[in-house]
């Protein structure tokens, strides 16, 4: 093996032989620089190679031929060489995309970036401590070179400012360094160490200085406003440097400082780490210029990092698997992403809209922000999963609050611009066309998918590359230049394929929601044969949450229940994305399933107390009194899925504005993720008591609220689709409340409606989306008179709303019935008035929908009107036949499920004898019941065929009328605001309460953001005093402490 | 219980027996009524005659498919839901269809036949009957709400939700009618009861001064005669399940014509002395004073 | 002597950082910064001096063997002198920069140079 000193001593050497070349020989020292670069990553790279092989072991490289503490030596172990690599990987990529600007500004330039790399590998690598103030130093200058490489005139003073500050800085270090040599004799920092305790008894001061100093280098909030301002007009790819390599290379040097300083300043590493996490994730709330939004992202992820340094105790032999994945994510993430902004011109964070003629870009873009978030399958994500565990099992829940906060509101910020990227206008401005530019960019790209890979084998845990179902979605990637009719075929033999494949395996509830998901899943992809073209991106997203859903149902541990969740959350948030004027409506439903998804995040690692491979049915063995608060917060996270209210606010507009063949999959199947976790929860946990309040009950309550007011807000809507949107909210309202009664009918219950509400509402879905395609609107009063244009859509539509109502004969009315024989055993009984009050409601606006649009005056200008197209009928009249059988004969779903359901619950079983159903108090027949009322029906019918046989076909306005006579359809067809009185009297309850609220939570914080950034002044002596300040702050809580 | 053939000519005796029962009743009714308003009223076999009239009338004309079946769809709901219920206690001959199901499959039946109406009237593109349907659904999410409630409790207070078992439960003595053991229960479902009428206070929905008379507006001919078929069917058939559940059931046909006249009248009775209730109105009068009866019978039983 | 030396030190960097922190003319907040670094280089060598020793050149006035008890701690020394060398290269770049700044706006007082803010 090359000696690692070379790593220095290489980037040195070709620093002075770039002096030596002559000014015009811009190539040669252009390629000088290069292979230097190159050389020195090789290096890093063979020593990472051998150290993790274990081909060797971790070297100390004496100098000046002395033994340490006589002389400077360096270290390389498997940490250091990784951090090298990314350092110096990273100039080289820096390097290759500064190509333009580095033969501008000549040999000097790239002499001072060899620099900066050889000093920031110097940082990673010394054991000395006055050796790391000197590489500090190094850096400093270098940084203030390259800062002008910057075509931005406002660069020049953003590095004098940041020279002030780095002044204060080293001075602060170099007084701390004295002293804490004069504590213990040694400048090494293992003899440190060794002495820590009396270096901390006598020096605590002088440690303190070392410590602060080399923690500004961090640039942690809030005395960062010189380093916000170079992140914002520097050069992306410095930027890129300066966030991924500098920012590493420091964290490095905090990590040799706490084995000094021990515990106790590991907790303040800790507190500084989360607070500027927290703080600059959220004052990045209020930005609109894409590099000073990084600048700030970056502040808030190295904020994170040191919060990991800062809980290396908890961590124990993880810590480097964790501090690892957060880091090199957010490297990679980071530095890609600076990269990419130097290829969009605006800085505008709208202006990013200019990626979207790139696909390849765009799913740059998509992979960087889910880096940077910590999604499956990328390193962060694994990380994250430990990270909150451990501090979890130690309790440090308000750290835990703080991380999932900061988290939350950076995927916010991070997806609304992912959102105007994808949304907004097409920036006028190009892309830049360099090619070597857009190659770095992938190569980050691929080092971010290498890494969640190696992540992925790292962990305890399965692989999600290896995960079938994840891996047929990515291969939907490579995919993309195919048609859309063969991706679809593709993708819906795919579903079945997984489906008869896995179908051995699944006990009958896990059948139920596989035949919904998968059976059902393929079912809706019928609809999309409709759609021409390559409609790039749809089935990569459709297949990650397709996939996301198939893993969930036969997750058996909690992490992979929770990698299963997560994918199908941001499967299912890239589909809604697609719809039109979807882009706010995706952000909030994001926002609220990221936010429940880490409270089932908080609540799996609190119940596993550090076991960081938890089965789920271990969840039944959590003991008081930890298992309540488990409970609520898993409950509430699936809650947020299935849209309980108050939770709900994201529902209506995902649902509403996505494509046409999307809503079926987001309503009819994708809601019903949250019921099976919720399955799950009660299966385990059972009933819990927070406070002496049982927890049942509460979701009773919840359950019935979104029944009701669901129903209500649907009865009020103009838009057909977003009726329907507010009708899921209410029926899963009622899946919601059979669950809650935790008996057995009320739990069959809840799973009937999940196969009904499924049927129906894809195929509703499907019917108005066909209608609002042909006529061009979803405001229903602007339709009528449909049914004889589009007769098969209004079959659908009727036959829909008779299951949905529960009017016999039809499936729904299986679900009435055993909802009422639930309830009989129920403890509770108040809750169920709400539900007798929204059974009633569901009426107001299922006949509010097929009038509407169906019924009533024809409007001119949809005379010409044709039926919805074949591939959008099909499935409906599937659905239709399905919906027939289904109410024939429930029990070919229901009978298995109900012996299954006795394993948990046993009382209250139902008969299946012969043809009717008996349960403890009542019976039904539905084979009866139809043959009753069809031949009732047939023989009145017939009976009025006969009286009335020469009927005559009218035309529309032929209609009895007082005084005069209707000619406009508009006038006459009675639509708009059709509950009129019902508003009047009731109205209020459907008063956007909860909407108010959650946009006055988004609005305060966007408005304390707003306020609170002010005070980074843009002054650089401000700025020195805001560090100045800083340093005593800390120092007082710590010595308060 | 399973279905035999034998039940097919039973059930029509019943409903040839409801059917001519109701023609009277309901005339006897408007008599009264218009007595009370100091009119002379219609004779008593006018039903008949407008019947007979109705069915004979050949010229007619059809809006579509839905307004076709629209009547037929309310027939269907009128004699399904007779039928599915038994008329007479202790009796095979006239215990119907209701093997096919219990109380359950009644409540919900009743919506049958006034949603395939809605959607008949629905097509017809008249104004005045799309009014009526809005207001008569706004009308019942309230109306029907005590009712409901005070199923719920009764189905507690006996354990079944059989209607037969209901019946068998009150039998012995007057004192056994729910009306004595849950009077709560009872008074929620009468308030109830005057809403499903559609007589006053409660008949904003058919309005005849205002919006002629709401949803079958456009109906005439032979789909009129069906509807009117059905209007003296259908009130029956719920003042069956009425009885059934409330007043101890009948036992014979006299006391079953009794007790259906007497429940009957009390909804004329409240009628002709209380004005009309605007929607509104209609749906505040319910929660403010039915809703909290039905409330109470559920936490009392 | 070296309790003044060291105080003297202090003060200097005080003085130096009040300079930086409240005059806005960019020169003067650089020899401000001058300033608390010699001070820095004061503190640094005032801590490694010990009273009565003679400087750590090994030659004929210090022989080798009575090196560990005659001479003062070398390090500090060592130290200050690379202090001074970064001192310098610091300096000079602010100065360059002070230079540059001055030429595109033509003032060289720090407030005005706030166009990246918030």
């Amino acid at each position: 093996m090359v000696s690692p000193i070379f790593i220095i001593a290489g980037s040195l050497g070709g620093a002075f032989l770039l002096g030596l070349l002559r000014d015009p020989w811009r190539g040669a020292s252009y390629v000088i620089s290069l292979l230097v670069l190159t050389f020195t990553t090789w290096l890093a790279g063979s020593w990472l190679w051998a150290l993790s092989s274990g081909a060797v072991t971790p070297v100390e490289i004496l100098t000046a031929g002395t033994q340490p503490p006589f002389a400077v030596n360096l270290r390389l172990g498997i940490a250091e060489a990784a951090m090298v690599l990314l350092i110096n990987l990273t100039g080289l990529l820096s390097a290759l995309y500064l190509k333009d600007t580095l033969f501008k500004q000549g040999r000097r330039a790239m002499a001072v970036l060899l620099i900066f790399s050889m000093a920031l590998s110097g940082i990673v690598m010394t054991r000395d401590l006055f050796n790391l103030f000197v590489f500090f130093e190094l850096t400093v200058i270098s940084t203030g070179g390259l800062i002008l490489l910057s075509r931005d005139p406002r660069a020049l003073a953003a590095g004098f400012k940041y020279l002030v500050a780095s002044q204060v800085v080293s001075i602060l270090m170099l007084v701390g360094i004295i002293f804490a040599y004069h504590a213990t004799g040694s400048l090494n920092l293992d003899d440190m160490a060794a002495a820590s305790a009396a270096l901390l008894r006598g020096g605590a001061l002088a440690f303190f200085l070392v410590f602060i100093a080399v923690v500004a280098e961090l640039k942690v909030f809030p005395a960062n406003g010189w380093a916000l301002d170079i992140y914002e007009s520097a050069h992306p790819a410095f930027s890129a440097l300066v966030s991924a390599a500098a920012g590493s290379a420091s964290l490095v040097a905090i990590d040799k400082l706490l084995q000094i300083g021990g515990p106790a300043w590991m907790d303040v590493a800790s507190i500084i780490g989360i607070v500027s996490f927290v703080g600059a994730n959220l004052f990045a709330l209020a930005q609109r210029v894409d590099r000073r939004l990084l600048g700030y992202s970056s502040v808030a992820q190295i904020g994170l990092i040191l919060f990991v340094v800062g809980q290396q105790d908890i961590l124990g032999e993880r810590y480097l698997f964790v501090a690892g994945g957060v880091l090199l994510a957010h490297a990679v993430g980071k530095a890609g992403l600076f990269w990419l902004s130097g290829l969009v011109a605006g800085r505008d964070l709208t202006a990013w809209s200019a990626l979207r003629g790139n696909p390849l870009l765009l799913f740059a873009f998509a992979s960087f922000l889910a880096l940077l978030i910590g999604l499956p399958p990328f390193p962060g994500f694994y990380a994250k999963w430990e990270l909150v565990h451990a501090i979890a099992a130690h309790d440090h829940l308000l750290e835990l609050a703080l991380l999932l906060f900061g988290a939350l509101v950076e995927a916010g910020y991070l997806y609304r611009w992912f959102g105007y990227a994808i949304k907004r206008e097409i920036d006028h401005e190009p892309i830049a066309p360099s090619l070597y530019k857009r190659a770095v960019v992938c190569v980050a790209v691929l080092a971010g998918w290498l890494l969640a890979y190696v992540w992925g084998e790292l962990s305890p845990h399965d692989n999600l590359l290896h995960a079938v179902p994840v891996l047929f979605a990515l291969a939907f990637l490579a995919l993309e230049w195919l048609p859309a009719r063969v991706k679809n075929a593709l993708a819906i033999a795919g579903l079945l394929g997984w489906f008869a494949f896995s179908y051995p395996a699944y006990d009958p509830l896990q059948l139920i929601f596989a035949l919904i998901v998968l059976a059902g899943g393929a079912l809706i992809l019928l609809a999309s044969f409709h759609s021409d073209g390559r409609r790039l991106g749809f089935y990569p997203s459709a297949m990650l949450m397709y996939a996301g859903l198939a893993m969930l149902i036969v997750a058996e541990d909690s992490f992979n229940f929770f990698a299963a969740w997560e994918s199908l959350t941001i499967g299912s948030y890239f589909l809604i994305l697609r719809g039109r004027q979807s882009e706010p409506h995706a952000l909030s439903y994001l926002v609220f399933s990221l936010g429940g998804a880490f409270l089932i995040l908080a609540g799996f690692a609190l119940a596993a107390q550090g076991n960081v491979q938890f089965l789920l049915v271990s969840l039944a063995e959590v003991a008081e009194p930890l298992a309540p608060w488990v409970f609520a917060l898993l409950a509430v996270g699936f809650m947020t899925k299935t849209a309980a209210i108050g939770l709900h606010i994201w529902l209506p507009g995902a649902h509403a504005e996505a494509e046409t063949d999307v809503s079926p999959m987001v309503s009819g199947i994708l809601l019903k993720a949250g019921l099976f976790g919720l399955f799950m929860l009660l299966m385990t946990m059972g009933r819990q008591e927070l406070y002496g309040v049982d927890l049942a009950h509460v979701m009773m309550w919840i359950g019935a609220l979104s029944a009701l007011l669901g129903n209500l807000m649907a009865a009020f809507q103009e838009d057909a689709k977003r009726l329907l949107a507010y009708s899921s909210i209410g029926q899963m309202g009622y899946a919601l409340f059979g669950l809650a009664m935790m008996n057995h009918l009320g739990w069959l219950m809840a799973l009937m409606f999940v196969i009904n509400h499924y049927i129906y509402k894809s195929m509703l879905f499907l019917s108005v989306g066909g209608v609002a395609k042909r006529t061009g609107t979803r405001a229903m009063y602007q339709m009528g008179g449909l049914i004889t244009l589009m007769p098969l859509s209004f079959i659908a539509v009727l036959i829909g709303i008779i299951a949905m109502s529960g009017v016999p004969p039809l499936s729904g009315f299986g679900g009435r019935w055993i909802f009422y024989n639930a309830i009989m055993t129920s403890e509770y009984r108040l809750p169920m008035i709400l539900i007798f009050v929204s059974g009633p409601i569901a009426f107001l606006y299922l006949f509010r929908l097929i009038h509407s649009i169906f019924l009533g005056q024809l409007k001119d200008e949809h005379r010409r009107v044709k039926e919805a197209p074949f591939w959008l009928v099909l499935p409906q009249m599937i659905y239709v036949v399905c919906l027939l059988v289904f109410a024939l004969a429930p029990g070919l779903a229901l009978r298995r499920v109900d012996a299954y359901i006795s394993n948990f619950l046993p009382q209250g079983a139902l008969s299946w004898e012969g043809l009717t159903i008996t349960s403890e108090f009542g019976y039904w027949s539905p084979v009866s019941i139809m043959l009753i009322v069809g031949v009732i029906f047939v023989v009145i019918f017939a009976w009025l065929l006969f009286v009335n046989r020469r009927a005559q076909k009218v035309k529309q306005f032929n209609i009895v009328f007082a005084a005069e006579r209707p000619y406009r359809p508009e006038t006459t067809h009675y639509a708009w605001n059709f509950y009129a009185p019902y508003k009047k009297a009731l109205g209020f309850l459907a008063w956007p309460v909860f909407e108010r609220f959650w946009a006055a939570v988004t609005d305060l914080l966007h408005t304390l953001a707003e306020l609170l950034r002010r005070i980074y002044t843009g002054n650089g002596q401000v700025y020195a005093i805001h560090l100045l300040a800083f340093v005593v702050v800390v120092y007082l809580l710590k010595e308060g402490l | 219980m399973q279905f035999e053939w034998i039940m097919v000519p039973y059930s029509l005796l019943t409903l040839f027996i409801v059917v001519n029962y109701g023609l009277l009743l309901t005339a006897l009714m408007q008599k009264i009524g218009a007595r009370v308003g100091r009119r002379h009223g219609i004779p008593i076999w006018q039903n008949y005659v407008d019947l007979i009239k109705n069915y004979g009338i050949r010229s007619s004309i059809t809006h579509g498919v839905m307004f076709y079946l629209g009547p037929v769809f309310r027939l269907t709901g009128g004699v399904g839901l007779l039928l599915f219920v038994p008329t007479l206690y202790g009796s095979e001959m006239f215990s119907n269809l209701s093997f096919a199901g219990d109380l359950i499959l009644a409540l919900y039946f009743i919506f049958f036949g006034s949603l395939g109406m809605a959607l008949g009237a629905g097509e017809s593109g008249h104004p005045h009957s799309a009014i009526g349907v809005s207001r008569g659904l706004s009308q019942v999410t309230t109306a029907e709400l005590p009712f409901a409630l005070a199923v719920f409790a009764i189905a507690l207070q006996y354990q079944t939700l059989s209607v037969t078992e209901i019946v068998a439960a009150q039998q012995g003595s007057v004192w056994n009618w729910t009306l004595f053991t849950n009077p709560l229960a009872v008074a929620a479902a009468m308030l109830s009861f005057l809403g499903s009428m559609m007589r006053p206070p409660f008949d904003v929905v058919l309005a005849p001064q205002e919006i002629p008379i709401g949803p079958p507006t456009e109906y005439h001919s032979s789909y009129l005669a069906l509807m009117q078929t059905n209007r003296v069917i259908f009130p029956i058939a719920k003042i069956v399940v009425y009885m059934n559940l409330f007043f101890g059931g009948a036992a014979t046909w006299p006391v079953f014509f009794l007790k259906v006249f007497l429940i009957y009248f009390f909804s004329l009775f409240v009628g002709v002395v209380f004005p009309r209730f605007r929607v509104e109105q209609s749906v505040r009068w319910f929660l403010v004073w039915a809703l909290p009866l039905g409330i109470a019978a559920i936490l009392v039983v | 002597m070296d309790l003044i030396a060291m105080a003297t030190g202090f003060l200097l960097i005080l003085i130096g950082l009040f300079g930086a922190l409240t005059n806005r003319n960019i020169l003067r907040m650089i020899v401000a910064f001058a300033v608390a670094n010699t001070g820095v280089n004061l503190v640094l060598v005032s801590v490694g001096y010990m009273t009565g020793r003679t400087a750590p050149i090994l030659d004929s006035a210090v022989p080798v063997a009575e090196a560990t008890a005659r001479v003062i701690d070398p390090v500090p020394q060592a130290l200050v002198l690379t202090a001074i060398v970064i001192g310098v290269g610091v300096t000079a770049l602010m100065l360059a920069y002070a230079y540059r700044l001055f030429k595109t706006r033509g003032t060289l007082d720090i407030s005005r140079y706030t166009d990246l803010k918030w």
